[in-house]
């Protein structure tokens, strides 16, 4: 059945009151990043449970250190995509095989919120059209930088480019999503 | 490095790419608490977050959250033991959903013993309950510490690391160069200095065999905001052609890996010129370093 309330909390909101020990506004916070923290995870780790397991550790973080979570150093969403990438990537420079216990759903799945349905696709709408206005090569160059561990001297090692084209296709391509991302408030 | 040379990287440092020497100046200016420069990468980096979220798929949160439960109860079973605990997160509201859940028996039994102690507090003198809720007080202010410190040792470790894999990159090119020039095919093309550095000297190694060339340069002095070092192949058909960008160390220094001289073509010199930052096609600046082969 849809739920149906009111307002969504915004995140500062929901992350205050982890804080103060809701645990239901940690399992709501799941339900708006889960998946995009699973997402950046896999991309790095190439590895679905492991990259729900980093996305996991991520969550429970948040829950330990929500208190201290500073609005004025960036958006909930960005300090969490921070902690995902950088977890994951000192995941992967462990190399550490853990075997992973899968376990049968304890409590049956959650409807999906419908307001939080329609803001993804909104969402997914605004970053499909940004990444749209990048070119291929600083798209690659870009996701590169991103998922992976590497420094933008290994990426012009590894592609072969200079490495004033690699700063320059990363520096151009960042400016467009910026751009194109501009009024996509968290 | 100056302020705009520094805010033209700031793409970089928020992906955490940046390394050497440029990755040590963006640091120092952000520490000397540039508002500008902190306002233009925390706006990078939210795009970044913007990116990561606006793409992901769906379907992984139910598991996910199976996993944040059994973290729950391996912390709730941790802190169970010791009478008179009090977990710092509200507990008793905790049981019936928890019972719902059908989470592990430990986690129940942990729920219980902090219901317990929670209740138990209830019924203890003011005196008691209020010196409780000092010590909880004074426990919370030791972890709050403790977290900054970890967090300032966790950006001091990620700063480390950095520098770690700026030294295996320089290694992996300069392991590369000797590689380059050990080959048995190898050429060698040295670059003499020209008016702009007449201290300035360096070296290309070329090695068509295993499909790569090395350029080592030494003396050359910082190029100013916005420009670059390119270095040049030039061919007896197509003129220059360029080959690799880069910006000398702070001592003058540089070993980058470079393309090879274009194929079929008589290579007649190779050259350093200074260039707008990210490069040309052609030169268009002054010449620094010049050799024949």
């Amino acid at each position: 059945m849809q739920k149906t309330s009111a307002i969504p909390p915004t995140d500062e909101a929901v992350i205050r009151a982890i804080a103060g020990g809701d645990q239901k506004s940690l399992r709501l916070l799941n339900q708006r990043y889960g998946h995009a923290l699973a997402a950046v995870a896999e991309r790095v780790l190439g590895d679905r449970a492991d990259a729900e397991e980093v996305a996991a550790d991520v969550l429970w973080q948040a829950w330990r250190q929500a208190g201290a979570f500073d609005r004025s150093r960036g958006s909930v969403g960005a300090w969490l995509m921070m902690l995902v990438r950088s977890r994951a990537i000192d995941r992967l420079r462990a190399r550490a095989v853990r075997s992973i216990v899968r376990e049968d759903p304890a409590e049956p799945a959650d409807t999906p919120d419908a307001s939080l349905e329609i803001h993804s696709n909104q969402r997914r709408r605004v970053v499909q059209a940004a990444i749209a206005t990048l070119q291929d090569n600083e798209r690659a160059v870009l996701e590169m930088a991103y998922f992976s561990d590497l420094t933008q001297s290994a990426i012009a090692a590894r592609t072969g480019l200079p490495l004033g084209t690699v700063k320059s296709r990363i520096r151009s391509a960042m400016i467009k999503l910026r751009e194109g991302l501009k009024g996509l408030g968290d | 490095m100056d302020h705009d040379r520094l805010k033209e990287l700031l793409p970089l440092e928020a992906l955490g790419t940046l390394d050497g020497e440029e990755a040590r100046a963006m640091a120092a200016h952000l520490a000397e608490g540039c508002d500008e420069c902190q306002a233009d990468l925390r706006s990078f980096r939210e795009a970044l977050a913007a990116l990561a979220i606006g793409v992901a798929g769906d379907g992984s949160a139910d598991r996910i959250w199976q996993r944040v439960e059994h973290r729950f109860a391996t912390g709730a079973a941790e802190s169970a033991p010791g009478a008179g605990v009090i977990n710092d997160r509200p507990a008793g509201r905790t049981t019936d959903r928890l019972a719902r859940a059908g989470v592990s028996r430990a986690w129940r039994a942990a729920a219980v013993a902090a219901s317990a102690a929670a209740i138990m507090l209830a019924l203890m003198s003011g005196n008691y309950a209020n010196q409780i809720v000092a010590i909880r007080q004074e426990d919370s202010a030791r972890r709050a510490a403790l977290d900054r410190q970890a967090r300032a040792l966790a950006n001091q470790l990620e700063d480390r690391n950095r520098d770690l894999a700026a030294l295996r990159d320089q290694i992996s090119v300069s392991g590369q160069l000797t590689q380059a020039v050990l080959a048995p095919d190898a050429r060698i093309i040295r670059l003499a200095p020209l008016a702009p550095a007449p201290d300035a000297a360096g070296v290309v190694a070329v090695t068509p065999s295993r499909n790569h060339a090395v350029l080592q340069v030494a003396g050359l002095p910082q190029p100013p905001p916005g420009k670059e070092y390119e270095l040049w192949w030039i061919g007896s058909k197509s003129g220059p052609v360029k080959a690799a960008l880069f910006t000398p160390t702070a001592h003058g220094e540089a070993t980058v890996a470079s393309t090879l001289p274009p194929a079929g073509e008589q290579l007649l010199a190779s050259a350093v010129t200074l260039e707008p930052a990210g490069g040309v096609d052609k030169p268009t600046g002054a010449m620094y370093l010049k050799g024949t082969p």
